[in-house]
């Protein structure tokens, strides 16, 4: 089916862009009112993302009230199935995204490579943007970060009894107490499985799974498991969760290990092809504004690049955490290899 | 020219011919029973008058023209017949009303007509009273004129009428066998009758057509049927009777099995194969001495039965087969005794087939 | 006279050459199902022996099937799952349809309502339901367990995920289909052949041990056989309790092979064993059921001998009420709590209620809307041309007007063999590629529907019209109505009862289907099901459970709706002879 995919892409519009494919990035564009205009008269956009569905329903909200009149389709699902979407809708013919955000590195190389996204460059991100967090080709960004972190229930394990490091989690007396997201649905723990492999290899995971560990699809489950009280703690999971569920007064309490936390960044792109063009181009700007990235940071507990955003005292800022990076490149070579160990360490 | 006519017809299902070339005529105001064993094709020939099967070859013709051909079909609704199932087919969801207004309806005739005409033929078949109930509320005699009704409602050019008594009891048949004669007489439609059973054809048939195989065995009036039958077939199936085999002699005599000479009055020999001949139960004389020159034949009582009105008894005879003959009842031949039998020559049919 | 002026122009009018459309109905119903049934098998084939990367021939997708023993072992966990559920479903069903069909226990209408209604909840919900009560820590029983016991939070009573828990969560949706066979066919034992063995001698246990019982046997073993069919096929249950668990059950495991990088070929060959198992299920089921002995069932000798429980009545009571709480009580407060309360977990109090989740669902929940809108217009639309096929293919086999309608019957039956999830890869396989590009549109599910709801419509239309006297229809003929005047007229009325009973199966059908589901939606042909399902994985239980009250209460509203409309004239309730 891949070969499919590159064919059908390569034969309708590869031929066009070939040439001009991997040139300078484009020159960055600001919010005019004839941009305005335009997408509004499109209507709505369409937006595929993997961020937690809440959160994306109320970055659309901000959306429509600062641009009456642009309906904004919030398309809500774990990284692997909005990928896995997109590649069965583009091989059957179909433009139904405008803008896609996924929280898997990988997917925007592959994006990139099989040329599904169109180049382009808000003012915002042109300016703001640390060189390492968008694509010097243009063709995406980062959106957002968030880490996926080992967190636990503070009012049910002490503060000396709990985990400080990711051994800590091979430790007997906290068998049955886990809840952990998968790699085959989730981007972020996907990308945080290829870091804690390179770290600590996969005998780390072989343990692991002998800890009866519940599992869980979407990295946005773990901290609700937690939430509800169903596991104590989280092998992985996602930290922007865990900062909101904080806000409303639950007591869950983030570890960052020494060996480091691995960091999953959250690119967005703009498809070729997308049915709103202006719409589309618009919202992509939107995205980097600092009122997306400020109320991503308040109410989502995302991470951001741009530097005038403000977070919240309660969190420890990036400066202070030891990351674990990921190579995108080595990462999709692996892909098969971490999805088939963790079946068998894992069951799923 | 015949009011109903069937020109060679037959039916094929597949490699299975179930009619097989079948000609009738049927005049106007003819009552015409189609009787036969089940499976002999009756039913798929009336189904093919009705127009609900089509014909495999042969035509249908209703005053000379063709309802039924190879090629086309007049569909059943076209052809102004009416008919009478098994079933009775009443339709459960319309009262007695409804059901016999229906065909009425569907010839557009104005309301206040539609229902002159029903209560007409409700009163004939002593319905009126139960005109509002469903089929459901009705005993199975009800029902049964309910579909007469329905059927004589439309006046229609034929009336068809499929086993119509076969799911009523045995005292309910016998009335409603006279009630369809009487009606018959009263309105002489010109009707298809099929049955299995010969003594309801007997009652009510002007002509009894007898098929077997998909074949007409015998057409004619029922004393034709009965009294000079053709074929063993229709000798066997209508009325109790023995046929005696043997050598042909001549178009009327044969030497039987057991060594005695058959003479028969009337009906004539196949002209080669087997020779055979019948002769009915109560036309045979059972007696102690020989009674004529001719067509005697001595044997010995294997059974005897006093039935009160006559004695029936079994007799086998030198060639090893056993004659059923009636006898008065002051003829008594004890079993194991032997015993004379004459078959007089004015009773013994020759039969051709 | 009028009569006859009337009667010679029907004549005349049947001398036009007559216009049979039996034929191209036949034609484009037998291209119809072909294209529903067929094509998607064909692929389905063609993808399992073809190498994904490079399109060549290969055996390898088989290979897999016996060298991965992931697949391996998600084969042995489906199976052993699956006869788990059709034991235990038996196991309790079985008792159950004696006590209401042959005892004096009170109630007994009531029980059997709601035993029907348990069979309209999606499993999927009823799992989400056990997700709230027996999560083994925050579950709603064990916290309650734990507080009336006194035991610290590693007491665990209950855990639903666990391989034990996925059987037992199944069997709470599949039993009624034991229930309903055996109590159908309970109620129609003739009594005389228990009166003949109490006559006999026989105490009113031995009786029951040797005459009702193995009379029953075949029902008992049909049902059961249905629900190792339900549950072997089954996707939303054990996606939603068996990965938390750890472990993959076969439509699960078919579900992850279509994720990056997928697997097709694979995929398409893990399916294959799953369609001849079935295959093989039904056949085994059709055997039992057309042995001698059930023939038996159509008997219709008098009331039923009802045995009289005396002082069993109050266990037996319990029993009865212990196993609707846990198939209707328990998962439906479940349900009705966590829509209202702030955490599934928080105690019955006016401080935790709320209405959020009712306002997330309806105002902020954008998918909501579009998703209720396309799970309506599919459930309508597929259960209208469902009804409206299963008419015409049922009325050409059983009246046989044609040859080789058999054929039709025969592809109208075929997609019950066919597992939900087995056909989603098929149709995803056939229509998800540029020629068609009928992948994210409503038509692909459309179709799904349509060939998974096809078999219990035709079904259903088919035994209505064996039951209606095919004389009732020649006799409007005779008397002057054309074929499709009496269909009208006669078939159509008769058969409105059932017409409506089969819209309303397919409708109720429709609208729970996950199986296929899950492969063919896109963002725009969202369904309930499946953002329940997306909603799932994000852990929104309150949202679901909102969403779960709306599905069930259109449903229900659909259903009332499609019962009172005044189609077909108001039939009267008196079933045709014969």
């Amino acid at each position: 089916m891949l070969t499919k995919l590159i064919r059908t892409t390569a034969l309708t519009c590869g031929l066009a862009i070939t040439g001009s494919a991997f040139a300078e990035a484009p020159a960055p564009y600001d919010i005019t009112p004839e941009l305005i205009e335009a997408a509004t008269s499109e209507g709505s956009v369409v937006f595929y993302t993997a961020t937690d569905v809440a959160v994306a329903e109320q970055l659309a909200e901000l959306f429509k009230s600062t641009y009456p009149g642009i309906e904004v389709q919030v398309e809500r699902a774990g990284s692997e199935r909005v990928f896995q979407r997109i590649g069965q809708e583009t091989s059957s013919g179909i433009q139904n995204a405008d803008v896609i955000e996924t929280s898997d590195a990988v997917h925007f190389e592959y994006f990139k490579r099989h040329e599904w996204l169109e180049a382009m460059v808000p003012q915002e991100v042109a300016d703001k943007w640390p060189e390492d967090e968008k694509d010097p080709d243009g063709y995406f960004a980062a959106y957002r970060a968030h880490l996926s972190v080992l967190a636990y229930r503070s009012d049910m394990l002490d503060e000396a009894d709990a985990p400080k490091t990711w051994n800590d989690l091979l430790k007997p007396e906290y068998s049955g107490k886990m809840v952990k997201a998968h790699p085959g649905y989730s981007g972020t723990v996907m990308s945080a499985t290829y870091s804690l492999v390179e770290l600590l290899g996969w005998d780390y995971f072989e343990q692991l799974g002998a800890q009866d560990v519940m599992q869980v699809q979407s990295s946005t489950e773990p901290p609700k498991k937690l939430a509800q009280g169903e596991r104590i703690i989280q092998a992985d999971g996602n930290e922007y969760n865990i900062f909101r569920l904080q806000d409303e007064g639950v007591p869950i309490t983030i570890v960052y290990p020494e060996e480091g936390t691995p960091i999953a960044v959250g690119n967005a792109g703009v498809l070729a092809g997308a049915p709103h063009p202006n719409a589309a181009k618009l919202f992509y700007a939107f995205l980097f504004s600092h009122e997306a990235q400020q109320l991503n940071s308040d109410s989502g507990g995302l991470r951001s690049f741009h530097p005038d955003v403000v977070e919240k005292d309660s969190r420890t800022p990036l400066s202070e955490i030891p990351l674990l990076h990921v190579d995108a490149e080595k990462l999709e070579a692996m892909i098969l290899e971490i999805k088939s160990n963790y079946e068998k360490f894992f069951g799923t | 020219m015949s009011f109903l006519e069937l020109a060679a017809v037959e039916k094929k299902y597949g490699a299975l011919t179930v009619v097989k070339g079948v000609d009738l005529s049927v005049e106007r105001g003819q009552l015409v029973c189609l009787l036969g064993p089940s499976g002999c094709g009756k039913t798929t020939t009336l189904r093919l008058v009705a127009g609900f099967v089509d014909a495999s070859s042969g035509e249908v013709r209703v005053e000379g023209r063709v309802v039924s051909s190879a090629g086309t079909t007049v569909p059943p609704e076209g052809r102004n017949m009416s008919m009478i199932f098994q079933s009775y087919a009443l339709w459960p969801h319309m009262t007695v009303f409804q059901n016999v207004a229906y065909g009425l309806n569907l010839r557009k005739l104005p309301a206040d007509e539609v229902k002159r005409r029903v209560h007409e033929i409700l009163t004939v078949t002593q319905l009126l009273p139960l005109e509002h109930r469903y089929p459901g509320e009705l005993s199975g005699g009800q029902q049964q004129r309910v579909s007469l009704a329905r059927a004589l409602v439309v006046k229609p050019e034929i009336l068809l009428l499929d086993e119509p008594l076969s799911n009523l009891d045995a005292n309910l048949r016998e009335e409603m066998r006279f009630e369809i004669r009487r009606l018959h007489d009263e309105f002489k439609y010109t009707t298809v009758y099929v049955t299995h059973d010969q003594s309801e054809a007997m009652t009510t048939a002007d002509v009894i057509v007898v098929m077997n195989d998909g074949y007409i065995e015998q057409a004619g009036s029922p004393e034709d049927i009965y009294a000079r039958p053709e074929s063993e077939f229709v000798a066997r199936f209508i009325g109790g009777t023995n046929i005696l085999s043997g050598a042909r002699l001549s178009d009327t005599a044969l030497r039987c099995n057991g060594d005695f000479v058959l003479d028969c009055g009337s009906g004539k020999l196949a002209a080669d194969g087997k020779a055979i001949a019948s002769v009915r139960h109560h036309d045979i004389h059972v007696g102690e001495t020989r009674q004529a020159e001719v067509n005697c034949v001595q044997g010995t009582v294997a059974r005897q039965i006093y039935m009160g009105s006559h004695r029936d008894y079994l007799v086998t005879i030198p060639g090893g087969e056993t004659i059923r003959a009636i006898a008065p009842v002051e003829v008594k031949l004890p079993v194991g005794d032997s015993a004379w039998l004459h078959f007089p020559k004015e009773k013994c049919r020759a039969l051709s087939r | 006279m009028t009569a006859t002026q009337a009667a010679n122009g029907i004549v005349g009018e049947g001398r036009r050459k007559r216009v049979d459309l039996s034929i191209p109905t036949f034609v484009l119903l037998g291209g119809l199902l072909t294209i529903l049934v067929v094509l998607p098998l064909f692929w389905i084939i063609f993808y399992s022996f073809r190498n994904d990367v490079d399109g060549s021939f290969t055996l390898q997708n088989f290979a897999s099937l016996v060298t991965d023993s992931t697949l391996l072992r998600a084969y042995l966990l489906a199976i052993g799952m699956a006869f788990g559920v059709g034991i235990l479903s038996c196991l309790v069903a079985t008792p159950m349809a004696w006590l209401v069909s042959r005892t004096d226990l009170p109630g007994r209408k009531l029980i059997r309502i709601l035993v029907t209604a348990s069979f309209v909840t999606p499993p999927f919900l009823g799992a989400i339901a056990y997700e709230i009560l027996a999560a083994p820590n925050s579950g709603v029983l064990n916290v309650l367990a734990r507080k009336l016991l006194r035991q610290d939070s590693s007491f665990v009573m209950f855990d639903i995920y666990t391989f034990s828990g996925l059987v037992f969560a199944i069997a709470c949706f599949t039993f009624p289909y034991v229930f309903t066979l055996v109590s159908n066919a309970l109620d129609r034992v003739p009594s005389d052949l228990e009166d003949a063995s109490a006559i006999l001698g026989g105490k009113a246990l031995t009786t029951v041990r040797k005459v009702t019982l193995p009379l029953v046997l075949p029902a008992m073993l049909a049902g059961t056989l249905i629900a190792i069919l339900q549950a072997l096929t089954m996707f939303g249950s054990p996606a939603i309790l068996a990965l938390p668990a750890g472990f993959h059950v076969i439509t699960t495991k078919i579900w992850s092979l279509f994720q990056f990088p997928p697997r097709l070929g694979v995929a398409a060959a893990a399916a294959i064993p799953l369609l001849v198992i079935t295959v093989m299920l039904l056949r085994t089921q059709k055997t039992i059921l057309g042995r001698k002995g059930y023939t038996v069932m159509g008997g219709k000798s008098g009331t039923p001998r009802i045995t009289e429980l005396g002082r069993w009545k109050w266990p037996s009571m319990a029993f009865v009420l212990f196993i609707l709480s846990l198939t209707i009580f328990l998962p439906y407060g479940a349900i009705l709590k966590t829509a209202f309360m702030q955490t599934p977990g928080a105690g019955l109090t006016w401080e935790n209620f709320t209405l959020r989740h009712w306002n997330f669902v309806l105002f902020e929940f954008s998918a909501t809307q579009l998703a209720l809108k396309n799970t309506l217009f599919l459930g309508i639309v597929t259960a209208t041309a469902v009804t409206a096929i299963a008419v015409v293919t049922a009325y050409l086999v059983t009246r046989r007007s044609i040859r080789g309608a058999g054929y039709l019957g025969i592809l109208a039956t075929a997609p019950v063999a066919v597992p939900g999830i087995v056909l989603g890869v098929g149709l995803f396989l056939s229509y998800a590629n540029p020629t068609f590009q009928l992948y994210g549109t409503l038509w692909i599910l459309l179709i799904a529907f349509m060939t998974i709801e096809l078999p219990a419509g035709y079904q259903q239309m088919s035994s209505s019209f064996a039951g209606i006297h095919p004389e009732l229809e020649d006799a409007g003929r005779i008397m002057g109505a054309s074929r499709l005047r009496t269909l009208w007229d006669i078939t159509a009325p008769l058969l409105r009862t059932s017409i409506i009973a089969a819209w309303c199966f397919v409708f109720v059908g429709t609208i729970r289907e996950l199986s296929a589901t899950i492969l063919l939606t896109t963002a725009n042909t969202k369904l309930v099901s499946v953002i329940i399902y997306d909603l799932n994985e994000s852990g929104d239980l309150g949202a679901i459970c909102v969403l779960g009250i709306i599905l069930l209460a259109v449903s229900f509203t659909v259903v009332c709706i499609a019962n009172n409309i005044p189609v077909l004239g108001r039939a009267r309730n008196v079933m045709p002879r014969g």
